[in-house]
């Protein structure tokens, strides 16, 4: 029997489909739960996903009324137990606001609005981010200093914290298991490398534990090779470009080469293979 | 008349949707049903409020200007109530507390600051934030529940103020700061004084 994953959906998310075709992708079982279920039903499932989107339209502040939905106690109690929980963009803020990230139940983070030289808001765009040494079972399948392309769109990413040098305190610790990069290998990157300013350029913030993981970037919407930026260089675009080669020397067209698997999936790959080498939480 | 300091004068605009406020509304939904403090809260409004400092025009040319502006508000939904003297009335209740939430480091508005060059030739400096104003029912210490709702500490407690990149400041109906915004959380009345303390 495939774990089962719920797909957690409060209003406003809107992200939820797409997760769950990536789920899917990687032989995982993928269910929508939406807010309106009975808890009851909550605890049966292996693992947790929180997508993206707008949850409660963004009101007071991104994820901060979904992070007091009671479905946000149960997934606490879950995690403690070690159940792996995700969140991705609108889901991190979820998380970061109800405290499952760093994690111990205070709110020691925010995604603060971006800070972006010249311009305010929203922002979207391909960014490059750098696996770094962790805990983190979401990037169990990476090698440390392996870069993957994926996508950003916010307007709330920047990971900050009211006690100075906390963020990279975190960091040292093996907490930011995601982050920014540019071409190079250097370790603070300017915008739009760091799309938002986030501090320690932290794309994702996970437990100590390493089972619960806040991503800002959509590994999601990068599930497919043929999503990648044309701007996108390194071995993702290059397998991009010899796989279109190849199918367009067959005759296949454009289109046969988009559904390979992209970048994103290695993020789910993680979660798969955790499930499958360890009993239920 | 527009409260003079040595550097200028300083005036509150207060922008309130003509309507009920969906985000006020689920925010009240969710502290009465889900925070421990916020049972007796009875109710809560959100006011967008701008401070404008420099040299400024008559009081009825601000009006004007606010009103003909698109980065300001919308007077087909929103009302502007001017404040310019603390002497003069607020929008805030007897009876309400205001809770003022500022994003930390990005309480300028360079884009208001640039249209009001442009349309008036002075440079002058727009500051904004976020007011909410609690009424809670009799009985209780309100300052006390205003201030343990505003600021964002645990799943169970605070709502209003991420502290961690949000400064807050408290006040009563009456006793409302002008100026309130401050250039910096220090010097902000009734607001976070030291890093670490909200």
């Amino acid at each position: 029997m495939k774990p089962r994953v719920a797909v957690v959906q409060f209003p406003g998310v809107n992200c939820e489909a797409e997760t769950a075709r990536a789920l899917e992708r990687v032989g995982l079982e993928a269910e929508i739960f939406r807010w309106m279920r009975p808890e009851s039903e909550f605890a049966r499932f292996d693992a947790y996903v929180l997508p993206g989107g707008f949850s409660y339209q963004d009101r007071v502040r991104g994820g901060a009324l979904a992070a007091k939905h009671p479905l946000v106690e149960r997934l606490a109690e879950r995690a403690a137990k070690g159940a792996p929980v995700l969140g991705i963009c609108n889901g991190a803020q979820v998380l970061v606001e109800a405290g499952l990230v760093p994690g111990g139940g205070a709110v020691e983070l925010a995604l603060a609005r971006n800070r972006m030289p010249g311009r305010a808001g929203y922002y979207a765009r391909w960014v490059r981010v750098r696996i770094a040494p962790s805990r983190c079972l979401f990037t169990s399948t990476l090698e440390a200093g392996t870069v993957l392309p994926l996508p950003v769109a916010h307007g709330e990413g920047r990971f900050t914290a009211r006690a100075a040098g906390r963020v990279a305190e975190l960091a040292a610790a093996g907490q930011a298991p995601l982050r920014y990069t540019g071409a190079g290998d250097e370790a603070s990157p300017a915008f739009p490398d760091n799309p938002n300013g986030s501090e320690e350029a932290v794309a994702g913030m996970c437990n100590a534990e390493g089972n619960v993981l806040a991503l800002m970037p959509h590994p999601e919407r990068a599930q497919d090779l043929g999503a990648l930026s044309r701007a996108a260089s390194g071995p993702w675009a290059d397998r991009r470009d010899a796989r279109l080669e190849v199918a367009l020397q067959a005759g296949a067209g454009r289109a046969a080469a988009g559904d390979d698997d992209g970048p994103g999936l290695a993020i789910f790959a993680g979660l798969a293979r955790h499930l499958a080498g360890r009993g239920r939480a | 008349m527009v409260q003079s300091r040595a550097d200028g004068a300083t005036v509150q605009a207060w922008i309130e949707l003509r309507t009920d406020d969906p985000e006020a509304l689920s925010a009240l939904g969710v502290v009465r049903s889900r925070l421990d403090a916020g049972r007796s809260l009875a109710g809560l409004r959100r006011l967008r409020l701008f401070e404008l400092h420099g040299r400024l025009p008559a009081r009825a040319e601000i009006e004007a200007l606010l009103h003909r502006s698109t980065w300001f508000y919308n007077p087909h939904k929103e009302r502007c109530t001017l404040r310019a003297s603390s002497r003069e009335g607020s929008p805030v209740a007897i009876g309400e507390q205001a809770v003022l939430v500022v994003e930390r480091g990005g309480e300028r508005c360079p884009s208001a600051e640039r249209w009001w060059l442009h349309e008036t030739g002075q440079a002058i400096e727009v500051r904004t934030g976020l007011a909410w104003l609690l009424r809670f029912e009799p009985g209780g210490e309100a300052a006390a529940r205003a201030a343990e709702l505003a600021v964002v500490t645990g799943r169970a407690h605070g709502l209003l103020c991420n502290p961690n990149a949000q400064d807050h400041a408290l006040a009563a109906a009456g006793h409302l700061p002008l100026p309130w915004i401050g250039s910096e959380p220090g010097r902000r009345p009734g607001g976070a004084r030291k890093r670490g303390t909200t």
